[in-house]
């Protein structure tokens, strides 16, 4: 018996010992590196009004998974939580966070709600258990129906104060489902919840981008029987053709600024990429080959554009200087390498590749160095796009009979669930800029 | 493949023929009395089109409309779809072969116009393959161009992997799907 106590003290220094020294490198930036264990306390209500079990619960289960998703933390058991989590004290003077510390835990988050008429108010905390400092405290005031909204908020916000860089979970996802028997354009959550289609166009809809500066998408659709790139406010609901040249007008890209689009054109019989205004007006041809060149994705800072090409003779990723109109290669292994994505946060490019009649996707380096293979096994992936942070892929998974699903992973290739409903043959997701 | 082009050729010209002649109504050239009608009705009797036709005195007079229609009928029903390689738009003898017979039929009907579609399977990358499904499209128009029929009256249009014909995931599913298609417009 003395000697289990013993241990068990010594087990609690050595662990005492090891959390101040990781306290003092919180600081991290991608999943993988560290985990930070945090404990995640259940919302209480917070004055009078009705006790909204339904509330708590759909909180709880947004944050988590949000959190879960980001990789970046190491949860700790709720059986294991001690009398503190059941009170609602949220200043940092009323919490006892030596039993936070006695868990394991280096971050807690506290939360009370209360609802009244129809509004529901929810505030929360977020702590540093080994320092004792609030990291970051938000009050949110929504309708009942705002619950995801506030969660996937708030756990933008957790990822901010712990990495100095805003989580992506309260943005939006835009991308082609065949729902209704047609592909139509379709917008969700991040997480897959709140699906609406956009358009009605009952032809072919294909390949949308979300301007990074205004609440609208471009996309391409067969909708006047050639294939022309449309533009469409998100919350107006109004719709303009942009492009319409005869032949291809497809894959349209908004450059980070917003102020131009890359595109393929044919009007000349042969695919090219082009720059045009947001009036549909060309700026400048950026590709002048015989060969397919398509599928146009920026550089972050707006200067190269990554294409692909059969210049070659197999389709492979190249990239074209905006100014100088150089191109370099960038792809060489592999027979099959198409729909690249420049990461916003620069660095690498992800696009897929097929190997026998599979898709699997891979990220490299721009400069053409470290490819690395991120999905394996069957059924196709492709149509890579990455988060507003970087930090996260989608992309469209092919299940082998059971149609085609969004799915989202962390840019390490870990973590990979599917996020859009079995059954809609769902392709070409794209991720809005910050919401 | 190439013999039963030409046989299907000299059939649907023979049908021609036969519908011509079948349907003649005005045996025009052979009244006597055709010189001494005024100038004015003859124009309202007969299109301008036959008026400018060299006829010689043997060949026998037909109805020009009645022919231009069974030729389009000929041309709508008749024109043949052509299949490629992946990831190729070179046209096959065989593609070439039917594209003899399509420019035929086309020559035959001068008032069509034809839409031309592209089409690829549904293996490769959804843009590249609108890309390639167009560049198959453009092959066929180029070699019907080389084979008398004229630009204008030649469209073109790529789906690319979007309309399969055959939704199977097997080789003569993906075969049947690399195609360009022909559709006649008046």
């Amino acid at each position: 018996m003395r000697y289990l106590k013993i241990s068990f003290f010594s087990l609690m220094i050595l662990y005492l010992l090891c959390s101040a020294a990781i306290a003092a490198r919180i600081e991290i930036s991608a999943p993988g590196e560290q985990t930070i264990p945090l404990a995640m306390t259940r919302l209480l209500p917070m004055g009078v009004g009705a006790v909204q079990p339904a509330v708590v619960e759909e909180f709880q289960q947004v944050l988590q998974s949000d959190l879960d998703l980001s990789g970046l933390f190491d949860l700790v058991d709720p059986a294991a939580f001690l009398n503190d989590a059941t009170k609602l004290g949220l200043r940092r003077t009323d919490i006892d966070f030596n039993q936070w510390r006695m868990l394991g835990s280096e971050a807690l988050i506290k939360g009370g709600y209360s609802v009244s008429s129809g509004q529901l108010t929810i505030e929360l905390r977020l702590f540093d258990v080994i320092t004792h400092r609030l990291l970051t405290g938000r009050r949110y005031v929504g309708k009942l129906t705002d619950v995801r909204k506030i969660a996937h908020t708030f756990a933008d916000q957790v990822l901010l104060s712990l990495t100095g860089e805003m989580g992506p979970f309260s943005t939006k996802i835009a991308y082609i489902s065949k729902r209704t028997g047609r592909k139509e354009l379709y917008m969700m959550d991040v997480d897959g919840h709140q699906p609406i289609r956009m358009t009605d166009h009952r032809s072919i809809v294909l390949n949308p981008d979300f301007s990074p500066t205004r609440k609208e998408l471009i996309f391409t659709s067969y909708n006047k029987g050639n294939p022309d790139l449309y533009r469409k406010e998100i919350y107006t609901g109004r719709e303009s053709r942009l492009s319409l040249k005869q032949g291809l007008n497809i894959g349209g890209r908004y450059s980070p600024d917003g102020r131009e689009i890359a595109i393929t054109l044919s009007k000349d019989e042969n695919s090219e990429i082009y720059l045009i205004g947001t009036d549909g007006t060309i700026h400048r041809r950026l590709t002048n080959h015989y060969s397919i060149d398509v599928d146009p994705s920026w550089s972050p800072k707006g200067n190269k554009i990554a294409f692909v090409s059969d210049r070659r003779g197999n389709p492979n990723i190249f990239i074209v200087d905006i100014h100088t109109l150089g191109v370099t290669r960038l792809t060489h292994e592999g027979k099959y390498n198409a729909t690249p994505a420049w990461s916003p946060k620069g660095g690498r490019i992800a696009y897929s590749r097929m190997d026998n009649g599979v898709f699997n996707v891979f990220t490299i380096r721009e400069d053409g160095t470290d490819e690395r293979q991120l999905t394996f096994g069957k059924g196709s992936k492709e149509h890579p796009r990455w988060s507003p942070d970087g930090r996260f892929l989608i992309y469209s998974k092919d299940l082998n009979g059971g149609g085609r699903s969004i799915w989202i992973m962390r840019a390490d290739g870990t973590g990979a669930k599917r996020i859009s409903a079995r059954g809609g043959n769902d392709s070409h997701p794209a991720w809005s800029g910050r919401w | 493949m190439f013999k039963s082009t030409i046989t299907r050729l000299v059939l649907t010209l023979f049908v021609l023929t036969l519908l011509a002649s079948g349907c003649a109504k005005k045996p025009v050239a052979e009244q006597p009395t055709m010189t001494e009608q005024p100038a004015v009705e003859m124009q309202q009797q007969q299109p301008a089109a036959v008026v400018e036709q060299q006829v010689s005195d043997t060949a026998p007079a037909y109805d020009a409309a009645a022919v231009a229609r069974a030729a389009e009928l000929a041309a709508s029903s008749g024109l043949e779809r052509i299949h490629f390689a992946f990831d190729q738009y070179v046209l096959t003898d065989a593609a070439k072969s039917i594209l003899v017979s399509n420019a035929g039929l086309l020559r035959a009907a001068p008032v069509v116009k034809v839409l031309i579609e592209g089409h690829c399977d549904e293996r490769g990358s959804d843009e590249y393959n609108l890309a390639l499904g167009e560049k198959r499209a453009l092959a066929a128009k180029n070699y019907l161009l080389s084979l008398g029929v004229a630009a204008e009256r030649m469209n073109v249009i790529s789906y690319g992997e979007e309309m399969p014909i055959d939704s199977a995931r097997t080789k003569e599913a993906w075969a049947k799907n690399r195609r360009a298609n022909f559709k006649v417009k008046r």
